[in-house]
């Protein structure tokens, strides 16, 4: 379990429930995340593929700077994750291109 | 176009106490945030500060900018702030274009104060770029605000302060740390902070770094290997950790991109923590309208970012002639701040480095 | 090496410590704050001055040993964690030691707590005796914690024990109470120590004849995981020392493996 429950300095108030999909696999996580850190509190690391070598990637700055976040979500691909906040109901997938709009 | 007295980029400490002191001179402000919430830094940080009681010294990070809020809300009718809002680009003419949500918006200021503080290096090691692998920052931000531990048991690369307070924060959300290493020969970081990771019992390894990564999908281990005094790999001492999280914090560097674009004059100052800004003894950059403060300056402390900040709001109002009768007072007090805090030796380096960037000695 | 390390060394502490008398004395703080770092809180909280006003924010904190009276406020202000509240003059045999401590779970008064030393590594044990949880200072707890007095400038953490070993402490792995009858001993052949116990009484106290009779030791384990706990259960009910149980017999195969090899098998592999 990657949620902190209790912590000494900080109170983490869990904001509502919200569903979303990832993959097409149902998935859950808090009002008040992003979708990044929903995805990694639900066991997702990897978040897609390089367009050109293939390998896995991840997020690295959570803070909207390095692209490393990329996914589609709703339709639109090329969306840094790590900085959208999310919300019910959203469609997410991993983007394994360059995410050009078909 | 949108026109004001002083607009500020970056809701940090810098530009959060360059607002209120510009804003408690008389001048209109406009703070931009690219954050949906200000603080920059701060809002992470969990543990106490260092300094004196001017710089809020041991009140929690996280705490200092609620406080700085605040400070800010009681002022509304000359402050105007806008978070989720990214200055993307200053233009020679001292027109600021922001992208404002959605929106795209165009601002004309008579003065800009940048404080838009520092990205986070990265460090080249073999499958450096698997999931697994995040800036402390990160670390951070999925701990700290998003109530997420970012794994089990974590490598730290970098035993500054940094790599140190990351490191102790995450044992306070119930995570491993391994190791902290670090390629230096001694500890970067304050020694207080790293004795209080040591007896929690986590080990600081100096003179190594890492070499490679290993997993198929994300981290599952890491090698780390001994340095000799010239920095190089001594073959056959490797040694594998079992860790599914590497942290990386090999410092900051200063994010100047508006600086650039603007036309100020840059040099590159190791001690500073890469390319800065030219600027005179009121944080004003070699572009007369351009102000600036904070870790952008110079990869400093929150506490001199807050001085840096007031400074350079009190110069930009005063040259807009917007004068309190204790300007004067107020400009001396933040730069005997400044220098007291930066008189022991750990501010050695800053003010060789800064001795580098001054315009009037 | 405390720059390489992390670990103050130990003549930093001791310098840092009052004297002999003073330690005999009454409560102490002792501030572990040696490198010059812009900070000086812990000068401007003490309320009797005891630690000297700063020429310099960068100045080491400097202790007025003789107005302290380890009332523990420096402790909780200090940003470095750096300050512990000492106490060795009520007792000839143990002493206290107030840690500034802001991880969760807290202990509670009267805890029993594992007790580190400046590089993490275990001392004794200690018995929390208050928590103050310092709410005015920024919600740094500072936990005092008896230990034995010529211990208490040597531990500066604490660790809460897990569940685990709270529920079996310092247990002596020798005596039978704490192994219940239905602790299964042989997993392969499912056998539990009551079993075994049962015939040690009746006199078979060797771990071949107890093999023969209840199968001990003779699934795939061949013995390697149950051997040493029936030969330790043979010793405790007996009393024979350890080393003087015989092992029995190490019969090949090591290893299981199917009838079909030892039929087949070549001579040389
Ligand atoms: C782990 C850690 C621990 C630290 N501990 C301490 C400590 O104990 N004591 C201490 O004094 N200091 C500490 N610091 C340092 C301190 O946090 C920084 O020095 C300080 O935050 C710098 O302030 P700043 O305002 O210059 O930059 P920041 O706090 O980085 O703020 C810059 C802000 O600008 C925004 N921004 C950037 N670009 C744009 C743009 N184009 N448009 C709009 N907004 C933008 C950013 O989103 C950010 O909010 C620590 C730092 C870290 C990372
Ligand atoms: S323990 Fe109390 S009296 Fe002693 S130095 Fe600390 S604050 Fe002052
Ligand atoms: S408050 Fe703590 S860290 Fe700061 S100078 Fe005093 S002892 Fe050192
Ligand atoms: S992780 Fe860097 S942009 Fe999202």
């Amino acid at each position: 379990m990657l949620r902190i429950e209790e912590h000494p300095i900080l109170t983490f108030e869990k904001g509502k429930l919200v569903t979303f999909t990832f993959d097409g696999k149902e998935l859950q996580g808090y009002e008040g995340d992003t979708i990044a850190s929903a995805l990694h509190a639900a066991g997702v690391k990897v978040m897609g593929h390089h367009h050109v070598s293939g390998r896995p990637r991840g997020f690295y700055c959570a803070i909207g700077n390095c692209g490393s976040c990329l996914m589609i979500v709703n339709g639109e691909p090329n969306i840094r994750v790590c900085v959208v906040p999310l919300e019910e109901g959203m469609v997410v997938e991993t983007q394994n291109n360059r995410g050009d709009l078909l | 176009m949108r026109e004001v007295d002083i607009a500020i980029v970056g809701g940090g400490p810098a530009g959060l106490m360059a607002a209120d002191a510009a804003a408690t001179n008389g001048a209109s402000v406009l703070l931009l945030e690219r954050d949906g919430h200000l603080g920059g830094q701060l809002v992470k940080q969990t543990h106490k500060f260092f300094g004196s009681e001017k710089q809020y010294a041991s009140v929690r990070g996280v705490k200092i900018a609620t406080i700085l809020e605040e400070k800010l809300q009681g002022m509304s009718d000359l402050v105007e702030i806008w978070t989720d809002a990214t200055a993307l680009g200053l233009y020679e003419d001292g027109v600021l274009t922001v992208e404002k949500g959605k929106e795209f918006v165009k601002i004309k200021p008579k003065r800009i104060i940048v404080a838009t503080g520092a990205s986070e290096k990265f460090l080249t090691f073999v499958n450096n770029d698997l999931p697994g692998i995040y800036g402390a920052g990160a670390v951070q931000t999925l701990m700290n605000v998003n109530g997420v531990r970012p794994g089990q048991r974590v490598l730290m690369v970098g035993a500054g302060n940094i790599g140190l307070i990351v490191s102790y924060q995450l044992l306070q959300a119930g995570v491993e740390v391994a190791a902290i290493i670090d390629a230096a020969p001694t500890i970067g970081g304050y020694l207080v902070h790293a004795s209080k990771i040591r007896r929690a019992g986590v080990p600081i390894i100096t003179s190594h770094t890492v070499t490679r990564a290993y997993g198929k999908e994300a981290v599952e281990g890491a090698t780390i290997v001994a340095l000799d005094e010239k920095w190089q790999p001594l073959p056959g001492t490797e040694q594998e950790l079992d860790v599914d999280v590497i942290c990386i914090s090999v410092g900051l560097s200063p994010l100047a991109e508006l600086l650039w674009q603007a036309g100020c004059e840059m040099r590159y100052v190791p001690q500073l923590g890469g390319h800065v800004p030219v600027r005179d003894h009121h944080l004003k950059t070699t572009v007369d309208e351009v102000y600036i403060a904070g870790d952008l300056t110079g990869i400093e402390e929150a506490s001199s970012a807050m001085v840096e900040g007031r400074l350079a709001g009190l110069a930009a109002a005063s040259s807009l002639g917007f004068k309190s009768d204790s300007l004067e007072a107020d400009i001396l007090d933040c730069k005997e701040q400044l220098k007291s805090l930066r008189s022991g030796p750990v501010g050695d380096h800053i003010n060789q480095g800064m001795a580098q960037v001054m315009l009037d000695k | 090496m405390y720059l390489k390390t992390g670990v103050a060394d130990k003549e930093l502490v001791s310098n840092a410590l009052p004297t002999e008398e003073r330690r005999a004395s009454g409560p102490y703080a002792i501030i572990e704050c040696f490198q010059e770092i812009p900070c000086n809180p812990c000068t401007e909280i003490c309320p009797f001055g005891s630690i000297l006003p700063m020429d310099d924010i960068n100045d080491l904190p400097r202790m007025d040993y003789d107005t302290c009276t380890g009332c523990g406020l420096c402790a909780a202000i200090c940003p470095g964690l750096a300050i512990f509240i000492i106490n060795e003059s009520y007792s000839d045999t143990v002493a206290s030691v107030g840690i500034p401590y802001e991880f969760v779970p807290l202990p509670q008064k009267g805890d029993v707590v594992k007790m580190m030393d400046r590089a993490g590594e275990f001392v004794t044990d200690g018995k929390v005796l208050r928590v103050v949880p310092n709410k005015k200072y920024e919600n740094t707890p500072v936990v005092t914690v008896e230990v034995p007095k010529d211990k208490v400038n040597e531990v500066r953490f604490l660790q809460l024990k897990q569940e685990a070993e709270v529920a079996m402490p310092t247990a002596d792995p020798n005596d039978e109470e704490n192994l219940p009858d239905t602790t299964i001993i042989c997993r392969c052949e499912n056998i539990t120590v009551g079993e075994v116990r049962k015939m040690i009484d009746q006199g078979y106290d060797d771990f071949d004849e107890l093999k023969r009779l209840i199968r001990t030791g003779m699934g795939p384990c061949q013995g390697r995981t149950c051997r040493h706990l029936i030969m330790q259960e043979i010793s405790r009910k007996t009393g024979k020392k350890f080393e003087d149980i015989e092992l029995g017999a190490f019969r090949p195969p090591t290893k299981p493996i199917q009838l079909e090899q030892l039929i087949g098998g070549k001579e040389d592999v």
